[in-house]
């Protein structure tokens, strides 16, 4: 683990006034530093095994299964209990309490006692106590519309329509992933030393992939099930097409903020990838690839489908932007100096999305990262005071660096519209409307822009006093500004520092929280259900399991599956018919 | 009932907050209890002790701080538990200590003084060596001396016994802390009294009880962690059907 200084910084980094405003991180689009992208070329170089032990489901699906993960030097079980769900209680939310599958990877074997231990408490999630060996903990909820019609077709022999898969891209929503000793399971320190999972959430995308694969033998089992004779598996490319979603609401919310260390080192990540990119010299090859990088995003944007109108709007946007890259990079020739041209006619010609479309493609014209990059994007989360510092310095790093923080205004109603709490349903993170909903006096602390500003305006009082002082002197006359004051001194020393924006203004949007770290996760086809609520899909087009074995299949090949497209499937590749077999 | 290392300090920071402590206190305080659970040296046990003092105490009251000079610093805690904004204290002592290259720092009339080791692991850290000492006013009188080296994060700790109670009238509620910037104190503790064996004191033993409570999780009294989550629950707000509303998601998902 690593902690990020200002010194390590590349000359040509962009500045953090530009890359940490909220709109622009809402604006990202996931990359080859994203942690199912990471995860997966992990999997694809070290030839990891996933292999079904148990598959003890009846007719209706319902029952267990287990898979085992073998690494280069560990094994792993991924443990999924199927349940019957009534309708009225599939809920995405955290306050539901029963879900279609609840699933959990435990390091090691799964012997018996611990899955009777698993059985009784993985199903209960939050409700229960979850064993030490557990380190993910997960549910999800089905996409009855997807899973039923493509039951249906594959029984009578036919491969589901591929634009069901463009729809929506998934037969399983995740509805919470849990890692880090949440409900008694192992804390991340125990990973850390672990190189399978020592980069950020690799464990939790572990497990969303293998409910993948679960969510592919069960439909296939559910076919076999209603037409042994008939039925077909589904087409390898379709299910190369199928994702897991996942449904995420504020709850990232909190993270974002109590992580900045964290949320920090990942920006930093990708801006030292996307500056490493931006210094190579553009040629022929570079130039028609990244055309067809741009190319295959734009057909990808052009079949994401949302019901929600600001998106739709936004990818309409997109889609007419990032097919006037495509026109400028047609008339423009490979020249040294191409990707910069780029940039700057992007930055007045484009939509935020779409110069950041163009940013996560020069990320992937050049594959070999800086040294050691993925490995540097977790940090140790400490933050520490400087009691020494001369409190005057202190103000001038505030006016320095978070000059950002200071037009927060004290009196104005649209600087102090919402408040973040949490609900006593299940600790929900919620946003309310400050003097129109109650609850204000037991807010969370996210906004940040507002803490620091105050704590300026406390700092300015005391040096007019004490204009010699330390530090500590400060917070020994002002002690509640402690947390404040060490995020301060703590940030300020790393090139990206903090989430620019005031979260309790009127015009704060959620969902740009919601997207940064969905991004960082590598999430496509953002579907919201409001402004603060969102699906998405993870893993679709990533390669199966049984392919990261193949030696026929190049890594980088199988590497290559960001912005996937709708697969064509001919007229009579309807498959093999499966066998039935006793069930 | 045990739990991880993460949700012991995420609960008690919650239940600190719940309590009325500010952030960073809240943070700091949850911090120290898990450390020093983790790390064998009864956080849970102290927390436990000392709940009810601090559910009692003001808190709107910080140490104050009675005398200074360059590189001494003496102040009063008003009989408040450590946990509060003695870190200040402590902070203090090592402002003194970057600037002159060795301070002292006396924290008088303070509770659940084993506690500070959490929180002088942070000191150590930032390439502090830093030896706290106190006493405890039992039967026999038993002396406690704490010792980091500089950059490492568990320290020496000893705990023996006197053989006979000097005639001494002060109090033993306070506590002394050295700080060196440039060496290391104390790295062999020799007691002439011996140990006994309420405390762990070896460093080695120490990291393997960190090790095994990152294994095994840790073993947490069932009613004192419900009397946590019930102090926690203060800062949750009441649902209502607009509060509902406010997670911007519907109740049902069939589709």
């Amino acid at each position: 683990m690593i902690s990020a200084t200002s010194a390590s910084a590349p000359n040509n980094l962009r500045p953090a006034s530009e890359v940490m405003k909220l709109e622009r991180l809402g604006s990202m689009f996931a990359s080859r530093l994203s942690f199912v992208r990471s995860l997966m070329r992990k999997m694809i170089t070290e030839r990891w095994q996933i292999t079904n032990t148990v598959f003890d489901l009846d007719s209706k699906g319902h029952g267990l299964a287990v898979y085992r993960i073998t690494t280069p030097g560990h094994c792993y079980h991924c443990v999924i209990f199927s349940r019957d769900l009534a309708p009225e209680q599939r809920s995405d939310r955290v306050i539901a309490e029963a879900w279609d599958v609840t699933f959990a990877v435990v390091e090691g074997e799964a012997e018996d006692s611990l899955l009777e231990q698993m059985a009784a408490n993985v199903p209960l999630q939050e409700a229960g106590r979850q064993h030490p060996r557990v380190l993910v903990l997960s549910r999800a909820n089905k996409s009855l519309r997807n899973f039923s019609q493509f039951a249906t077709s594959l029984a009578t022999g036919q491969q589901p329509n591929p634009a069901w898969l463009t729809s929506v891209g998934y037969l399983y929503r995740t509805t919470a992933v849990y890692g880090n000793g949440k409900f008694g399971i192992a804390d991340f320190a125990r990973l850390e030393r672990n190189p399978d999972f020592n980069r950020p959430f690799a464990a939790q995308m572990l497990a969303v992939y293998v409910l993948r694969q679960f969510s592919i033998e069960q439909l296939n089992h559910l076919a076999r099930v209603q037409s042994p004779e008939q039925a077909v598996p589904l087409h390898p490319e379709l299910q190369r097409y199928l994702g897991v979603g996942n449904s995420t609401g504020l709850g990232m919310a909190p993270f974002l903020i109590n992580h900045p260390q964290l949320i920090q080192q990942w920006v930093y990540g990708r801006e030292r990838a996307l500056a490493s990119a931006r210094l190579e010299p553009a040629n022929e090859q570079t130039h028609t690839k990244l055309r067809a990088l741009m190319a295959r995003a734009l057909k990808h944007l052009q079949q994401t489908r949302t019901e929600d109108r600001d998106q739709t709007l936004r990818n309409q946007e997109t889609v007419g932007s990032v097919a006037e890259v495509i026109d400028w990079l047609d008339r423009t020739p490979a020249h040294h100096a191409l990707y910069e041209e780029l940039i700057t006619w992007a930055h007045s010609h484009c939509s935020l999305e779409t110069q950041e479309l163009i940013n996560t493609m020069l990320i992937e014209l050049y594959p070999e990262l800086p040294d050691g990059l993925e490995d540097e994007l977790g940090c140790q989360e400490s933050m520490d005071l400087q009691p020494d510092m001369k409190a005057r310095q202190l103000k001038d790093l505030i006016e320095r660096k978070f000059d950002w923080a200071l037009s927060y205004r004290e009196d104005c109603p649209d600087d102090n519209f919402w408040f973040w709490y949490r609900s006593a349903e299940k600790e929900e993170p919620r946003l309310g409307i400050r003097g129109a909903e109650s609850g204000a006096e037991k807010e969370t602390a996210l906004a940040v822009g507002p803490r620091i500003s105050r704590c300026h305006a406390k700092l300015e009082r005391f040096l007019q006093r004490s204009p010699n002082a330390m530090v500590v002197e400060f917070l020994m006359a002002h002690p509640e500004q402690k947390e404040c004051v060490r995020r301060i001194q703590t940030l300020g020393e790393t090139p990206y520092g903090e989430i620019r924006a005031n979260l309790w203004h009127r015009d704060m949007k959620p969902m740009h929280l919601l997207r940064t770290k969905l991004s960082f996760f590598g999430a496509s086809r953002f579907d919201p259900k409001s402004d603060r609520w969102v699906r998405i899909t993870l893993f679709q087009g990533a390669p199966l399991s049984a392919e990261l074995s193949n030696h026929e299949l190049s890594p980088e090949k199988l590497d290559d599956w960001g912005f996937p497209l709708e697969p064509v499937i001919e007229a009579g590749e309807s498959g093999q018919t499966l066998q039935g077999g006793a069930l | 009932m045990k739990v991880s290392f993460n949700e012991l300090q995420g609960l008690s920071r919650k239940a600190f907050s719940g309590i009325g402590f500010d952030d960073g206190d809240a943070n700091d305080a949850a911090d120290v209890v898990a450390w020093m659970e983790a790390h064998g040296l009864g956080g849970i046990t102290a927390l436990k002790k000392g709940l009810d003092f601090l559910l009692n105490e003001d808190k709107s009251q910080p140490p104050e701080l009675v005398y200074q000079d360059a590189d001494l610093c003496v102040v009063d805690a008003h009989n408040k538990t450590i946990l509060g904004h003695a870190s200040l204290a402590i902070e203090l002592g090592y402002a003194k200590c970057r600037a002159r290259g060795l301070s002292v720092t006396k924290i008088r009339h303070c509770h659940n003084r084993m506690l500070i080791v959490g929180y002088l692991s942070r000191i150590a850290r930032r390439n502090m060596s830093v030896t706290a000492f106190w006493r405890n006013a039992h039967e026999p009188l038993t002396e406690i001396l704490v010792s980091f080296r500089s950059g490492e994060a568990e320290p020496e700790i000893c705990m023996y016994s006197l053989p006979s109670t000097p005639d001494d009238t002060e109090p033993n509620d306070g506590i002394t802390l050295v700080m060196v910037n440039h060496v290391n104190l104390l790295p062999d503790l020799k007691p002439d009294a011996p140990l006994n064996n309420l405390l762990r004191q070896d460093r080695d033993a120490m990291a393997s009880w960190h090790e095994r409570s990152l294994v095994e999780g840790i073993e947490v009294d069932t009613a004192l962690w419900e009397r946590l989550k019930t102090l926690a629950t203060k800062m949750l707000v009441e649902a209502s059907d607009d509060s509902r509303l406010g997670a911007g998601a519907g109740t049902n998902d069939t589709d």
